[in-house]
């Protein structure tokens, strides 16, 4: 502590400054796991399955303890429709204790894993009589205090088709498909501009006039004699209204109108 | 200059009765409830509630939420592209881009307002008749495709 205020009273402002949050962070560290020592407990909110199948109910928990070996799970059954639940699943002093009297007897088997915080449950050839919420309770002593999570079974003959699945592909896929055709429509305007740059280059040395009036009939479709505006002006996308300064030859009007001719 | 102002009115006009018919749940009206799209709003003793729908058949439903979706988006991406191709397009060119996602907003409300008269309320059994938004979707549709055949004809000048 002497130590401290002799730093405090010879060193910069920052210096203290920094002291003080490092002191106070090991404080706060300290005392907060002691106030907020709640576990919390995850499982899903709703799982769908099908009559016949296997489901799986996930429960994990958050505790800032270290697991302990007298980690507890236990897993309660409560059918829709009625105000009892029953005990199905309890995992304790590393040993797993399965339903054996009750609705699940035969078909419950315990996939978690406790060291890694998982008490999942696996209940196998489901039926309509399974419908129902289903607890999870996970202890952690000296961690106790927690709140238990649940999990609303559904079973279906057959699975509906989730809400908005179909609206989103449709939405997706179009606007999908939209931003592709807009991407490669620009990258082969590029790609092909960069091309006529080069041979524009390359050409630089021989006779200028000559050769750009020849590049650019080959470079034209043949265009049907209609398309000339009505005023008996060139229409715009015929290069030879370019004045002569210019070195680099601009195609991209040209393919606009050859890409929508054809 | 006019006939600019007035396609820009009448595309912003389209924008808007594309939107309330898409985002208003009233497709379907009877007496004491206006429905679809989106949710069901019933009358039950002077107070209106909100419900899911229920006992539709999900891919219809949810395939005319998709295209009338798209064909909001449609619209709404031809007006922004039409006021860029304003000023980048050379003279005397028409505005095919636009065009083309007008045709595609057109064809997707016709779509969304096919498959719902075909696949819904068939069977006249909850005595109710069309709502605002359905008349306005078909509305949409002519004047998407009014616009279309607009885009694809008009020439840019000066």
């Amino acid at each position: 502590a002497g130590l401290i205020l002799s730093r405090l009273s010879f060193g910069s402002s920052t210096e203290t400054m920094l002291t003080v949050l490092v002191l106070a962070s090991i404080v706060l560290l300290g005392i907060a796991p002691e106030r907020s020592q709640a576990i919390t407990i995850y499982t899903g909110w709703e799982r769908h399955a099908l009559v016949g199948s296997d489901v799986r109910l996930s429960c994990s928990f958050f505790s800032w303890r270290w697991i302990s070996d007298d980690v507890t799970f236990s897993w309660t059954y409560r059918p829709d429709g009625s105000r009892d639940s029953i005990s199905i699943f309890h995992y304790t002093g590393g040993e797993a204790y399965v339903d054996n009297k009750g609705p699940f007897r035969d078909r419950l088997e315990f996939v978690g894993n406790p060291g890694r915080r998982d008490g999942s449950i696996l209940i196998k050839n489901l039926d309509f009589s399974d419908n129902g919420t289903f607890t999870c309770d996970a202890k952690n002593p000296p961690d106790i205090v927690g709140r238990p999570s649940s999990v609303r079974l559904l079973v279906f003959e057959k699975l509906p088709i989730q809400a908005g699945v179909i609206t989103g592909a449709i939405i997706g896929v179009v606007l999908g498909l939209l931003v592709l055709i807009v991407v490669i429509y620009y990258l082969m305007r590029f790609l092909v501009a960069r091309r006529v740059f080069s041979l524009n280059v390359s050409k630089h040395g021989k006779k200028k006039k000559e050769g750009s009036q020849q590049r650019q009939i080959k470079q034209t479709p043949p265009l049907p004699p209609t398309i000339v505006a009505s005023d008996g002006q060139m229409p715009s996308y015929l290069p030879f209204k370019h004045p002569r300064g210019t070195s680099r030859c601009r195609p991209t009007s040209l393919l606009w109108t050859s890409w929508f001719l054809l | 200059m006019f006939m600019l102002a007035g396609i820009v009115v009448l595309h912003i006009t389209t924008v808007i009765l594309l939107l309330v018919a898409t985002i208003d749940n009233a497709w379907w009206v009877t007496g004491t409830a206006s429905t679809d799209l989106w949710g069901r709003w019933e009358l039950t003793s002077s107070d209106w509630h909100y419900y899911n729908l229920q006992n539709y058949p999900q891919d219809y439903l949810q395939s005319v939420q998709g295209t009338v979706v798209l064909a909001c988006v449609f619209t709404i991406l031809a007006l922004f592209v039409f006021l860029a191709q304003l000023f980048t397009l050379p003279k005397g060119q028409r505005f095919i881009f636009t065009g083309i996602l007008q045709l595609i907003a057109c064809l997707c409300i016709m779509t969304a307002a096919s498959v719902y008269t075909a696949k819904f309320h068939t069977n006249d059994d909850t005595k109710g008749g069309y709502g605002h938004s359905y008349i306005l979707a078909w509305i949409s549709f002519v004047l998407t495709l009014l616009l279309t055949v607009t885009y694809l004809i008009l020439r840019k000048s000066e």
